[in-house]
This record gives structure tokens, sequence and C-alpha cells, in this order.
């Protein structure tokens, strides 16, 4: 069960083909080849996870680091045979979530002593280049967007995502519904319904 | 708009946004985060082993406890509130001790730390509903403190063994941990008093006893809580 994303579909490098599973129990068995390949196939997924919910591209890079620092420090709560993406994802979700209480703490004590320029409003106009990913997840409430780039971005599997998220397929489902809802109604707010329908005629 | 309209539009746009991938310095940083000499790990024994390892914990401290304040209320019992007891005892601590070894691991399963507590809450109270008719308060108070303490006095060895086991593992929301650890504690004090406490009185036993359940569960939530937060200190 592995997300499209990150499958070696050549077959040059043995170490590609190899499951994720099978690297993260050699990894356990201290394999350090194992663990840097493990990094090396992770890493960009888990990076557009973070990428897609963080501000900056420094923020998400520092986030990759110390999911894999935690990840280092609590392997052997991996059971080898189980799938290996939804503990990793629990991890790095787990560390996104504390990061950013952390940063809205410090957020809280800062003073801000210059007006910032409003931010561009983007529009239907924009239409014709496509809706920015922030607008679109930014309509969502937060268990649902995480519901979302699991799914969509990370190309994880319903039962992965229940997995990562210690909840059930079917409330994956019904979050991924209710997120489609609402993303249909930001769409057609922004004049896209129109655009499609006008693209099937 | 279909779905299939939104999913196109969606990764147009994760496209546009995400299209850079980690830089080899973030791979490099990534990398640094796994030492070059690394130890073996054992890894975390199944969740079927430490399910069972707290459903012993729960029959040794409800059987030492009571064989510690002597066994007057399992004699008074009839067979059919014995087995009845047993029953819903090993039925709502299995549930507690499911919840509680779930925690212990990342991606360890669907999360049943507070449906383990109302439910254990509820079949306990339908259970003992059912079996105890005599509804006399007189001395309710008198009796049940003491009732209350003492279960909550064998709980407490029991969350402290359950809080040692859990360590072993990585606990992500220690709220849902101490909640369900909470939990199969109170019943472990639960099982003492049943096997102990000889007062069949209704309101006794549906309230001082499952108070202890209650007690301990809200307890091991706000203890929970409290060990998240000073860990993201």
């Amino acid at each position: 069960m592995q997300s499209p994303g990150i499958h070696g579909e050549s077959p040059a490098a043995d170490q590609a083909a190899e499951g994720l599973e099978n690297l993260m129990a050699r990894y356990q068995k201290a394999n350090h080849g194992a663990a840097t390949a493990l990094v090396e196939r992770v890493s960009p997924q888990l990076h557009r996870y973070f990428m897609v919910q963080v501000v900056s591209r420094r923020y998400a890079d520092d986030l990759l680091q110390e999911t894999w620092l935690r990840i280092h420090q609590a392997r052997h709560t991996y059971r080898p045979g189980e799938p290996v993406l939804p503990w990793i994802y629990a991890i790095a979700r787990h560390v996104r979530v504390d990061s950013f209480r952390k940063t809205r703490r410090i957020e809280m004590r800062e003073q801000q002593v210059d007006v910032l320029p409003d931010a561009p409003i983007k529009t239907a106009a924009e239409g014709a280049a496509g809706v920015d990913l922030e607008v679109l997840l930014g309509a969502l409430p937060e268990s649902q967007r995480e519901v979302i780039v699991m799914l969509k971005i990370s190309g994880m599997t319903l039962d992965q995502v229940a997995r990562a998220t210690s909840s059930s397929v079917g409330s994956v489902k019904q979050k991924a519904h209710r997120a489609y809802e609402k993303l249909r109604e930001v769409l057609v707010n922004r004049g896209f319904g129109k655009m499609t329908a006008k693209q099937a005629e | 708009m279909t779905p299939a309209d939104i999913d196109k539009l969606l990764l147009e746009a994760a496209g546009r946004s995400v299209s850079q991938e980690p830089d080899a310095s973030a791979i490099g940083s990534a990398k640094a985060a796994i030492p070059q000499s690394l130890e073996p790990v054992r890894p975390l024994a199944p969740l079927r082993f430490f399910v069972s390892l707290f459903i012993v914990l729960f029959v040794g401290v409800a059987a030492g406890g009571a064989a510690v304040l002597g066994m007057y209320g399992f004699p008074a019992l009839s067979w059919t509130e014995r087995i009845v007891i047993c029953c819903v005892l090993l039925v709502t601590a299995g549930i507690a001790a499911v919840a509680t070894a779930r925690e212990m691991s990342p991606a360890g399963g669907h999360r049943i730390a507070a449906s383990a507590f109302v439910l254990a809450a509820l079949i306990l109270a339908i259970a003992f509903a059912a079996l105890f008719h005599d509804y006399d308060a007189s001395r309710f108070i008198a009796e049940g403190v003491p009732c209350l303490n003492a279960g909550l006095l064998f709980a407490l060895p029991a969350a402290l063994v359950i809080g040692l086991l859990l360590r072993r593992g990585l606990v992500l929301d220690w709220r849902a941990a101490g909640i369900a650890a909470g939990t199969l504690a109170g019943l472990s004090g639960i099982g003492v008093l049943e096997i102990h406490c000889p007062i069949l009185k209704a309101p006794h036993v549906m309230f001082w006893h499952l108070a202890v359940v209650l007690v301990s569960g809200v307890a091991g939530f706000f203890i929970g809580w409290a060990a998240q937060k000073l860990r993201r200190s």
C-alpha cells in the first residue's frame, strides 16, 4: 500500500523497489543504508505535506528535520509488518501540531511595530490561471484540510489516512465528503462551476 | 461540478503551489537526524501482548486488593450476580485495555479512549441496576466514602504501572491515553470493591462503586492533559 508519489517504478535499483516496511525493519536493526534510503524516499512526500500547510519553505524544511529526529527516537514503536506510511504521518502530524502551537504562543507575545500591507485579494478574474491551493484549503476546517492533504496531495489511501489520524475509515470518508461539498461551494462562488459547465458544452 | 473536477483543480493548484521538491540540503539535514553509529532497537511488542498484560494487571490488582482488604463481598453475591459482574468487568476492562494499548504507538488504531470510558460507565450502571434491587439509602455517605477511598487506593498503583508501560511506547495524545489508563485503573478499583464490599444496596453500588471509574477516568484525562501541556512547553 504505497503512495503513487513515492513508488519507484524503475527496476534500476533494488533498494528503490524494496518496500518501505522492509526498509523500516532494517532501520530498526541498525542498517544505516536502509535508514538513508527511507529518508530519501519518504522525505519528498513529507515535505509536500508540510509545504501545503505552512507558510514558508524554510519552516517546512525544519519540520521535515524535526520529524526525522522524532522518528529516530521512536523507531522502536514501529511494529514490523504494519504499514509504515501511516506511522510516519502520525508522527509528522504531531510534529506539525506541536510546532504550530509553539509558533502561535510566540506570536501571541510578539508586538507588531509596523502596519503590514493588505494581502492581494484573489478573485474569479484569476480563474483562467486556476485557483490557489491556499484559497481552497483555507476554506476548510483543520480536520477536513488534513484529510484532503493526505488523500489528494500525499496520495495516501483511506485506510492509511484513518490509521495516521487514529480514526475510522468511515470518519475519514465523512470528512472528505464534507470537504468536497465545501470546496464545491468555494469553487462555484469563484465562477469555476460555470467554467466547467461551459467546457463540458 | 463533480468530485473529479474538484480533484483536477486541487491537483493543479497543488502542482503550482508545491512544485518544489525539498532541496539537497533539506534532505541532508533530515539524514543528519540519523546518527552514523546506529544501535539496533527491539520493536514494541504486538498490541495483543499489551492488551493481555493490562488484563492480567486488572485481574491481579482486583484479586490482590480484595485479598488484602478481605473477601466479604463475593460470598454475599448469588451465582448469577457473580457471573454477570465478572463478565461485565472483564469485558469493560478488555475494551479499556485495547484503548490504552492503542495509544502506545503512532497509528496504533482507531482512538477509542473516550468511548471506552463512557461504555464502561454505562455497562456497569446497567448491570448494577439490573442486579441490585435493595433501594435502602441509609448510611449512604458513611458507608460510601470508605468504599470510594478503597477503590481509588487500589486504582492508584494500577494507574502507575499502566503509566510506566505506556512510557515504553510513544504516546502522541496523552489526554486520550490518560482517560483510557484511568478507566482501566478505575475498573481494577471496582474489581477490588466487588470482591471485598458486602453492601448490596443499589444506591451504594451504583453511586460509590461506579464513582471509582468516573473519578479515575476524569483524573486520568486531566493528568494526561497536564502531561501534554508540560511536554509542549
